[in-house]
């Protein structure tokens, strides 16, 4: 680089104000392994990767639209996980009144794995973390007075996308609402399903096919609905930094548009119909710059799919705050880092976005929670200013730097991909999975060892213990209620006809024809979601994962403190008490299939001398039980996200009392709120840890219980 | 070293001591000897204030020549074998457990346990080779549930490699064999094996004989297929099993050379799909250089087959060739002789583990005679 005198001259300046005289020492590596300078200037701007562009016009890097903000704001699209149709009706009818514009509807775990609320494998899964949705009944109910024509419904689901979708449609047209007139997305991207969230219900390739038969469907018969939403939030959930959710969200995206093509239809005919999920965490800038070369690498990534459109170029996105950013001590700290998110996503140009509430690292959000959260955005978009300007950042030396480092980097792992034959194939190999998780492990080490820093978690610890009102809701009930209201429906229809509906699925899945037309016509004949998936599952199977896990990272990217000694020591006078190590079983009950955590606890626990197990996802709690007595564990490790602990835990223990194993301990990690702690102490768990436990001071914790 | 021998070579009076650690001289003497057992958290102090020379194991064991269980720990071990017998999955976890501890007594509690078996001849032991990626435990899933609908009970002991750094591990086999993991006639325990591979061998061949005690018929033994284990997995098996990926030479699949001239069986795994011809090709390539090996084997020549564990295709030909294979080998009585010889072994195996934790044990000896200096 060329140093102009100036620039020396600060260099200069700059070490001697320096106390270790080096200014290279100040350089920044990022998780992506990115190099961040301590300051930027024109030079850095002089060789970009990426086009900056005008907004509106290809490569799009500043915006999809023209006006962007100055015409309209992004839209306020808050996600909210009720158990019952009725009471979120009554929650969207509230939010619309708030200033809410768009629908967002979070499933419960046996909709999105495709059971009726009266299957056995699901009775702790039924309301939890959202709606239960049995079949058009329930649609009818969760939109009563609600017209579909005129408010743009979100949709996330994945695993039993036909079936809801089908009776969404379905609902619509019984509404009186045509489905040409249907607005909204599906989020219906089962790739990232089968590298991080695990809510799949067949194996890759009949998935595959019906993300087709979707695009297909949607493109010809639903001009103004999204087909899918290729979501890149869940990676960084589960771990994964910028430039992984990035490269690998754009890959999918490419397999999408290949199996579409393969399908006969023209690149115009869906692109500009595709939609994005972005996550957004606390790095600011990287975020910010994300999303830009996202835009940019989109544009050229479908420019060699020959569209004559230009709208096919142009990427749209969702955004919401990181999940994992928000943190169950000093909770209060969530509503600061939810705004400075919220801030990054709106300089970033999101079409949408939700706002987290702060009580979502301990339960379902409250009204109270919800509405500070709904406001955050109204604060951005009607009090800041930051609306009347499109891109405001850009020209910026660090950030259209970054942008740049950004999309270099992301570039070399779509070649990677690319390698090996597109992301199918990859995912088949474990190769993205297990560069998520490796990323996911290291960032645990960097926060346990106080690298990186979290306020009130591992550095300004609150002395004092605030008290929060949160949610709690009663699943059981809402599971009774949901069966009853199957019974009905199942004595009041036309079963003759079910049957011969649940035949045509049949034969459509085993040949061609689309599946989604078919199921809307079985939804208004009152097929159930479960039933319909099952008629699927007959043809296609239901596809179980094998687990792999990685071990060492954490362990090498650990800073010895100490604690890593006395974890030594403390194992080494178990090994002389018992004959063995410290022997732990990571389960995961329920129909939860984030196994982020589970997987971060079993691969740091073998990295600290831990003998480690781990169950299958989807485990009954007597499935888990039985695994314990049979590999003779020590502990139980129940990892739990979606409030499962409630009835998943007793069951469990109650499966260990009726075996004569009550030798084997059980400890509880996860999202658990803090008052439902003595209920599960009161049960026999021996320790409940919260999120953001340092995994290494509840090593010696464990090992002390044992 | 005894508490009895610590007091005495220190000069410490039963009294002070038995005050040191807070209880009754009367416990104290119980304790040194050998009528009771003293409680854990007694143990432990025992321990510190020791400066570790007396440890758990120094209770347990009367004296160094005539190793005698208490009453207590008999009754214990009776009461497991008696629940073994009955094929009661939860003694067998507890019997296994004991045979992989690293205690002194619990060594002593497993060698009287299986005094108590009685050898089975009507089992088969499978030992199961195979790179890691080339599909062991989908093979053993599969093939397991087709043993277990015709009415076999089906175990599996999987051998995963202990880290090397701090000796934890990540045991992850039955979320491999989700079907055989809930099925009540089948037994999956994964061993983490403590980089102590001679000590595998002879706790995983005791292992066996629980299993077979509690009436399993068939044992799967599963191995890494990249480092020396498989030499003692087949030293403990009564027939051994190569899986292979539908590719080229051993080089390609990244297994030794001497593994493959151990296989009684070489399966060419994965022929599913596109890659069916691949593994056809595979097939007669290992049948042609077998053909060049196999001269030396006396009774019976090594197979090779293809299968696919997920297509569930050629399976019913491995189990056909398992039968003849063990038939053929009962009626020469090369069967009962390799179990006998497998056997002597396994005590050669565990004279060298023994030995080997004696000199590791002679260290505190060392600490005893520096510190009388």
């Amino acid at each position: 680089m060329e140093k102009t005198k100036d620039f020396v001259d600060w260099q200069n300046l700059a070490n001697k104000e320096l106390k270790d005289k080096d200014l290279r020492k100040h350089y920044w590596e990022t998780p992506e392994g990115i190099i961040v300078k301590p300051l930027y200037t024109e030079e850095d701007v002089k060789n970009l990767n990426h086009k900056i562009g005008l907004p509106g016009l290809p490569p799009f890097t500043r915006g999809p639209r023209a006006t962007m903000y100055t015409n309209r704001p992004w839209t306020i699209r808050q996600y909210a996980g009720f158990s019952t149709a009725e009471e979120s009706n009554k929650f969207y009818k509230e939010g619309l009144k708030n200033g809410v514009m768009g629908l967002s509807v979070a499933f419960d775990l046996a909709t999105h794995r495709g059971y009726d609320s009266d299957h056995p494998r699901v009775l702790a899964d039924v309301g939890n973390a959202g709606v239960a949705i049995d079949s058009i009944e329930d649609m009818n109910l969760l939109f009563e007075g609600i017209p579909l024509d005129q408010m743009s419904v979100s949709m996330t689901m994945n695993g039993a996308v036909i079936p809801v979708l089908a009776s969404f449609i379905a609902s619509g047209e019984e509404q009186g609402c045509s489905r040409e007139k249907l607005t909204g997305t599906i989020q219906n991207d089962i790739l990232k399903e089968f590298m991080v969230r695990n809510t799949f219900i067949f194996p890759p390739k009949p998935s595959m096919r019906i993300v087709a038969d979707i695009i297909e469907f949607t493109s010809k018969q639903m001009p103004r609905f999204n087909s899918i939403s290729i979501s890149g939030y869940h990676m960084q959930e589960a771990g994964a930094n910028q430039v992984q959710e990035l490269a690998y969200t754009l890959a999918d995206g490419k397999e999408y548009i290949k199996s579409a093509l393969e399908r006969g239809l023209n690149i115009d005919e869906f692109a500009p119909r595709l939609s994005f999920f972005w996550s957004i965490g606390m790095n600011f800038f990287m975020e910010i710059a994300k999303m830009r070369a996202a835009r940019f690498m989109w544009s050229e990534i479908v420019k060699e799919f020959n569209p004559k459109n230009n709208k096919s170029l142009a990427l749209r996105t969702h955004c919401q705050t990181s999940g994992v950013s928000l943190m169950e001590q000093d909770a209060y700290n969530n509503i600061v880092r939810t705004t400075i998110e919220a801030m990054a996503a709106v300089m970033g140009g999101t079409q949408s976005l939700h706002t987290n509430s702060f009580d979502e690292a301990l339960a379902l959000p409250t009204n109270f929670s919800a509405r500070i959260a709904r406001n955050t955005q109204l604060i951005l978009s009607e009090e800041t200013g930051i609306c009347n300007v499109i891109d405001p950042l850009a020209g910026s030396y660090y950030l259209e730097s970054l942008t740049s480092n950004i999309v270099e980097e992301s570039k070399k792992l779509i070649k990677e991909i690319d390698e090996v034959g597109g992301m199918v194939k990859a995912i088949e190999m474990g190769i993205p999975k297990m560069r998520i998780e490796e990323s996911s492990a290291k960032k645990q080490a960097r926060v346990d060892s106080k690298e990186e820093t979290i306020v009130g978690v591992n550095k300004y610890k609150p002395t004092e213990k605030q008290e929060i009102n949160i949610l709690s809701i009663d699943n059981d009930e809402v599971r009774k209620k949901q069966i009853s209201r199957l019974k009905d429906l199942k004595q009041n229809r036309d079963n003759n006809l079910v049957k011969s509906y649940l035949e045509k699925i049949k034969n459509v899945a085993s040949g061609a024809g689309n599946l989604l037309e078919v199921c809307i016509e079985a939804s208004k004949n009152r097929c159930t979601v479960g039933e319909m998936t099952l008629a699927m599952e007959s043809v296609f199977g239901r596809h179980n994962l094998s687990t792999k896990t990685i071990s060492g990272v954490y362990g090498k990217a650990i800073k010895n403190d100490g604690k890593v000694d006395l974890i030594e020591k403390e194992l080494d006078k178990f090994i002389k008490e018992n004959g063995r190590r410290p022997r732990m079983l990571v389960v995961k009950m329920g129909q939860d299939g984030h196994d982020r955590g589970a997987k971060l606890i079993a691969t740091a626990f073998s990295d600290l001398g831990f003998d480690v197990d781990i169950g299958p996802l989807f485990q009954t709690p007597e499935e888990a039980a039985v695994q314990a007595i049979e590999n003779d564990v020590h502990v139980i490790g129940v990892s739990t996200l979606a409030a499962g602990h409630k009835t998943l835990v007793p069951l469990l223990i109650n499966e260990l009392k009726k075996n004569d194993a009550e030798y084997i301990k059980v400890i509880c990690g996860g999202v658990i709120p803090p008052d439902d702690y003595p209920f599960l102490n009161d049960l026999g768990v021996a320790k409940v840890f919260g999120p953001g436990t340092n995994i290494q001071e509840a090593a010696i914790e464990i090992v002390k219980i044992l | 070293m005894k508490l009895k021998e610590y007091l005495k070579f220190n000069n410490i009076s039963n009294k002070d001591f038995s005050e040191k650690i807070g209880i009754s001289a009367v416990s104290l003497s119980r304790y040194i000897s050998g009528d009771r057992l003293p409680e854990k958290s007694i143990i432990n102090k025992i321990h510190h204030i020791t400066d570790k020379l007396v440890s758990a194991n120094d209770f347990y064991i009367e004296d160094g020549d005539s190793q005698i269980l208490s009453k207590v720990q008999k009754t214990k071990v009776d009461d497991i074998h008696k629940k073994l017998v009955k094929g009661e999955k939860k003694s067998l976890a507890k019997a296994i457990t004991l045979i992989e501890s690293s205690l002194g007594f619990h060594q002593l509690e497993s060698d009287y346990l299986l005094s108590k078996i009685k050898a089975n001849n009507n089992t088969i032991r499978i030992g199961i080779t195979g790179v890691p990626g080339v599909g062991k435990s989908t093979f053993i899933e599969s093939f397991g549930m087709r043993l277990i609908n015709l009415g076999l009970k089906v175990s599996v002991l999987a051998v995963d490699p202990s880290s090397k750094t701090t000796g934890g591990s990540i045991l992850g086999d039955k979320t491999r064999m989700m079907r055989l993991s809930v099925n009540k006639n089948a037994f999956i325990r994964p061993s983490p094996s403590q980089g102590h591979l001679g000590g595998v061998a002879k706790k995983t061949s005791d292992s066996i004989l629980c299993l077979e005690q509690a009436g399993f018929d068939i044992i799967f033994v599963e191995t890494m297929g990249v480092g020396q284990a498989e030499t003692s997995v087949y030293d403990m098996v009564d027939i051994f099993l190569v899986l292979l990926l539908p590719a080229g030479g051993d080089e390609l699949q990244g297994i030794k050379k001497g593994i493959i001239e151990m296989a009684d069986l070489i399966i060419v795994n994965k022929a599913d799909g596109n890659l069916k011809k691949l593994a056809n090709l595979t097939m007669q390539e290992y049948k042609n250089a077998q053909n060049l090996i196999s001269n030396n084997r006396k009774d019976i020549t090594p197979e090779v087959l293809t299968c696919s564990s997920i297509e569930e295709i050629g399976l019913e030909d491995v189990w056909s060739f398992i039968k003849k294979f063990v038939k053929r080998r009962k009626k020469n009585n090369l069967f009962y002789e390799t179990r006998k010889n497998q056997k002597v072994n396994a005590i050669w195996s565990n004279l060298n583990t023994k030995m080997e934790d004696y000199l590791n044990n002679e260290k505190k000896l060392l600490k005893m005679w520096k510190m009388k200096i």
